[in-house]
């Protein structure tokens, strides 16, 4: 009897164990995968490995998540450490009162620590604001900057202010265990508080300080929440530019990216346990105990002569840390800068690269995982971006609320180069804020092993045949978009009656049980890996899902479809106008929309681009490129006349959308 | 005596409102070992303090060689302090805990300019190995903390705090956590290593044996205040009021009345005693040392009364004897049982009369005498100081 339990209590921790490791697992195994599927295993490789150390957003929140991290556990493990040690000379009920309320940020959601935080810096921000306003009318001699806005400064604050609890309550248990007369003793012994303080006090409670510093800096390297809301537009940790990029689509540089994060983040918690095992180890046993190497070589090097090494040794290591603090500080900060926000990793970075290299501008190059996040983000006013690249209905959007900056086009002689069909479009009818960044169409994806027919009309979505195996598009302008072209009619329709006869289409496939589910960037697992039979998704994300499964189809029904277009455009009143210019002019030129054509799979606006591209592939790839690829990457003009744009809907049939989506449940 | 080395005139210290010592005036002389004897809480380790620096007084004056040092802080005062719980650094061993004192850089003022002056390496090996050896841990340099005995611990503590050669040492309760054996072994080598160096001894104890085996003067205190300052022989055999009288040894404590000089009346019996100077006709404390009692059959005696309780000490029995209600404490090498009536006889120079106290009344009668009672309050006592210094 007792022996099955015990089977079974094995069994149920295995089970524990398996649930809690295997997807982690699963993630590093899939970050060896040859090709770039995260459903298709295409053998092992390091590719993704030394991809990431070229790729120019992961590097660049690499060096910010270390630097934050650095300095964060250096100034909260000395703020924190005399903190504790001022607690430890209250008197005993105003120490507990304190450590209770020292616990409740530890306690407390990190989304509500994050907006709190956010709240409290945009507040004093704007106080901060008239102060100098004020300060800058009444004198000459200093001038203060009026502007300030979320950046490296609030994350790192952040950062310090969430860690200083952990590392008091590291130090704290040292401190109740040391014995209070020690202070005491080295002050009759003839040292004052200082002293005392890094004779006495700093040996007895430096385990303590250690493990505080590396929970600490585990802390901060993890952190995602709280960055997310007080590291502002421009600065994005590691954690921020990997969830920016799933936002897209996951790929194996994002698991090999998480793995290399979890195995530190591991490594530093099995240092703190070891440490902290050790030490108890210790207290237990009051023999003698052998020196470990460090000890050896700390007894060995005590000698004064050794001690002049020792403090040199240093001395010099923290000059360098200052000096590298201050040299990347300020190489960042010295030169000009354009801030560029994009829909997720939608750019060859190679490009940014290149920028830089020709004009000396930094780029600082942010991500957003839709049009909508990037509207709300601009609304909030906790960004500072120059150029964003956005969606034609959202730019719409944009010109009617006057976000936009009216550009020089003498500035951007490239903007000849685009094709006319995208020139004077509805969203910017006269060419005053905008130059075209790619351009494609929204289709239907079906895999051919799982699909008999040829598929023609959206009805393939509505169709009971493949009950369980459509996925439905998380977007409620493209799922009901496509349910009113089926329908016959126009995707831009106010009228309501329209509107809600679309929706119950949807409603009946989805009570029929003809959704799988509504997806967004799970569309490239699912279809990948043969998971769903059809789905509806962009041209040029087709394209990449078709290089891990050779069975997938794209088609624009029959019907039509929507076509959009994707342009740059620069915010009003951004601080960076001359170098968003450039950075628009250099984008926009042959040169860089080939690369990023190869890079992205969608079709640029660029004449001498659309054209020149099948040379270029097959320059590139010494074959030629596939007519039919090149036809669903840049559809040709008898598609395009199928399609319709997306236009920007009147406020209360925006509303009328959400509302129904809503009505639609999570499905 | 020599000079005074350190005075403390009118000194109070109050916590929250609450006064802890009470105009304290007290000096000590240069080369005494000099003992400050009282229950937990009567303020001995407050005075102990306020001499080491820890606690400024909250009025009145602390000199040292007549300069006052009220502000001056503990690590610039000459003196050293061997702390309850020797307070040794754990993350040092032996040789670098005694060294501790030596290598704090030292602010000097040189010709009008501040420098820090360190004691040379080879010094203080020397000196440190000299304290060792004074202290008997020859050898014992690179043992860690932790594999020290308590007694050598204890060792460790004194030769850290002598090493710098300071004026005054202060000890605070410092045998308190040893056991019996050691406990005297180590007062008759605090004794030596006193006596050998030639400088002032500060200790603090609530252990009255102690206190008499070592001291040059005992200041006895209660409740903030000095209630007796003298040495261990008039301490015993003078007490100036109650409290002393029971604090100090065993004592019976009746309330009798002086007639004249030399004539005490107890238990409505004038006695023959040695003391004069009192007001006709005053009530005094009459205090009768249970060792000093004679037995003698029931009709030879000045009083008569019967044996309650005999407990069995070694070297004699504990007798209470009831003697019209009143119950004595009666040290005697003869054995009497329970029950028995005895007589007893005192002699005038067996009889001290002190004046009546605020303590009168409180002490003296052994109605509710146990042993386990006794021990119990030891303990108490042991550890009640231990949370007072936590507070401070």
């Amino acid at each position: 009897m007792k022996k099955t339990n015990r089977g079974g209590s094995r069994f149920l921790i295995g089970l524990m164990f398996l649930f809690l490791y295997l997807p982690i697992l699963l993630l590093i195994i899939f970050s060896f995968n040859a090709g770039d599927s995260s459903a298709v295993w295409r053998g092992f490789s390091l590719h993704w490995y030394s991809q990431l150390f070229q790729n120019r957003l992961i590097m660049e929140s690499l060096y910010i998540t270390l630097l934050v991290s650095l300095l964060a556990t250096v100034i909260s493990t000395a703020a924190g450490t005399f903190a504790a040690i001022g607690l430890y000379s209250l008197s005993r009920r105003k120490r507990d009162a304190l450590l209770v309320v020292n616990n409740i940020p530890m306690m407390n959601a990190d989304i509500v620590t994050g907006v709190s935080l956010c709240l409290f810096f945009v507040a004093f921000f704007q106080g901060w604001g008239s102060f100098a306003r004020w300060m800058n009318g009444i004198q000459s001699v200093v001038e203060l900057p009026t502007r300030l806005t979320l950046g490296f400064g609030t994350l790192l604050l952040a950062h310090i202010a969430f860690n200083i609890p952990y590392v008091i309550l590291n130090v704290a248990p040292r401190l109740r265990q040391m014995d209070k007369n020690l202070v005491d003793a080295a002050q009759d012994l003839g040292c004052t508080w200082m002293q005392a303080f890094w004779r006495v006090i700093l040996p007895e409670i430096k385990p303590g300080i250690v493990s505080g510093a590396l929970i600490a800096f585990t802390m901060s390297v993890d952190d995602f929440v709280i960055s997310y809301f007080t590291a502002g537009s421009s600065t994005s940790t590691l954690a921020m530019t990997i969830y920016g990029m799933t936002k897209r689509r996951i790929t194996p540089e994002i698991n090999a990216v998480s793995t290399l994060l979890f195995l530190t983040v591991l490594l530093l918690l099995v240092i703190v346990n070891v440490r902290e095992a050790r030490q108890e180890r210790r207290s237990a046993s009051m023999e003698p105990r052998k020196l470990t190497w460090m000890e050896k070589l700390s007894v060995r090097t005590s000698t004064p002569k050794w001690r002049w090494v020792k403090r040199g040794a240093g001395a010099a290591m923290a000059c360098c840390f200052v000096a590298a603090v201050i040299f990347l500080t300020g190489a960042t900060s010295s030169r000009p800068v354009v801030n560029v926000c994009s829909l997720g990793e939608y750019i060859d970075t190679d490009l940014i690269t290149q920028f830089e290299e020709q004009t000396g501008i930094r780029v600082n190059y942010q991500t957003v995982e839709s049009n909508e996040s990037l509207y709300s983000l601009l609304k909030s006013g906790g960004a500072d971006y120059d150029v964003v690249v956005t969606s034609d209905y959202m730019i719409a959007k944009f010109i009617e609320e006057d976000m936009l900056e009216p550009l020089d086009y003498k500035n951007i002689p490239n903007f000849e180069l685009i094709d006319e069909r995208f020139k004077n479009l509805h969203y910017d009818p006269e060419d005053q804020y905008t130059v075209p960044y790619t351009w494609g169409t929204l289709g239907i994806i079906y895999n051919t092993s799982m699909v008999d027919e040829e598929i023609t009309s959206w009805s393939a979505l509505y169709d009971d045949k493949y009950a369980g195996n459509v996925l439905l598009i998380n977007n409620s302008r493209d799922a009901l978009g496509e349910a009113l072209l089926y329908l016959g009619y126009s995707v831009n329709t106010t009228d309501e009656a329209e509107i809600r006869q679309a929706f119950e289409l949807i409603a009946d496939a989805n009570r029929r049980g003809v959704f799988q589910g509504k997806v967004s960037d799970e569309v490239f697992q699912k279809m990948e890996g043969g998971n769903a039979a059809i789905a509806t998704y962009y041209a040029g994300d087709y394209l990449t899902m078709a290089e891990n499964n050779e069975d997938l189809a794209f088609v624009v029904p029959d019907e039509g479809s929507n076509w959009f277009v994707d342009a740059m455009c620069v915010l009003k009143d951004a601080p960076h106008k001359t170098e968003a210019e450039m950075w628009i002019n250099f984008i926009a030129s042959t040169d860089a929309n080939l690369a990023n054509m190869d890079y992205i799979w969608y079709a640029s606006p660029n004449r001498e681009a659309l054209e020149k591209y099948p040379a270029y592939y097959e320059e590139l790839y010494g074959e030629e490129l596939d007519q039919e690829t090149y036809e669903i990457m840049a559809a040709p003009p008898e598609v395009l006349e199928r399609c319709e744009v997306y236009e920007n809907l009147p406020g209360e049939i925006q509303k009328l959308y959400s509302q129904l989506w809503v009505e639609l449940g999570t499905g | 005596m020599s000079k005074k080395l350190i005075s403390l005139a009118d000194c109070c210290v109050a916590f929250d409102g609450e006064l802890v010592l009470d105009h304290i005036n007290l000096y000590f002389n240069d080369s005494e070992f000099l003992t400050l004897l009282g229950p937990s809480g009567c303020g001995k380790t407050t005075t102990l303090r306020i001499i080491g620096g820890f606690l400024t007084p909250t009025s009145g004056e602390v000199l040292f060689d007549g300069v006052r040092i009220n502000d001056i802080p503990p690590n610039l005062r000459q003196v050293n302090t061997v702390f309850q719980r020797y307070a040794l650094f754990p993350h040092l061993n032996v040789f670098e805990n005694v060294a501790f004192g030596l290598r704090v850089p030292k602010t000097e003022t040189v010709n009008g300019r501040k420098r820090k002056v360190k004691v040379p390496e080879e010094e203080i090996r020397q000196r440190v190995l000299e304290m060792l050896e004074v202290v008997s841990l020859k050898g014992f340099e690179n043992r860690r903390i932790t594999e020290l005995s308590g007694g050598q611990q204890q060792r460790v503590a004194i030769a850290r705090a002598l090493v710098n050669r300071p004026k005054v040492l202060l000890l605070d309760e410092p045998l308190g956590a040893l056991d019996l054996r050691l406990r005297k072994d180590m007062q008759s080598e605090l004794k030596r290593i006193q006596q050998q160096l030639g400088i002032t001894f500060i200790y603090v104890t609530h252990d009255q044996e102690e206190a008499l085996a070592m001291s040059d003067t005992i200041v006895v205190m209660d409740q903030g205040r000095i209630q007796q300052i003298g040495t261990p022989e008039d301490i015993y055999n003078e007490p100036k009021n109650a409290f002393v009288a029971d604090f100090i040894g065993e004592s019976n404590i009746l309330d009798g009345i002086m007639h004249e000089d030399y004539v005490v009346e107890f238990f409505n019996r004038k006695f023959k005693c040695l003391d004069k100077g009192f007001a006709p006709m005053e009530p005094v404390d009459v205090v009768i040392r249970p060792e000093d009692v004679d037995i003698v059959p029931p009709e030879k005696g000045q009083l008569r009364g019967t044996v309650t309780s005999v407990t069995f000490k070694g070297v004699h029995y504990d007798t209470i004897v009831d003697f019209k209600g009143f119950k004595w404490l009666i040290q005697t090498t003869d054995y009497h049982p329970e029950g028995e009536t005895i007589g007893i006889i005192l002699n005038p120079d067996d009889i001290h009369i002190m004046h009546k106290s605020e303590y009168s009344g409180m002490f003296g009668d052994y109605s509710s005498y146990s042993e386990e009672y006794d021990e119990l309050e030891d303990v108490s006592l042991l550890e009640e100081d231990g949370e007072g210094g936590d507070e401070e």
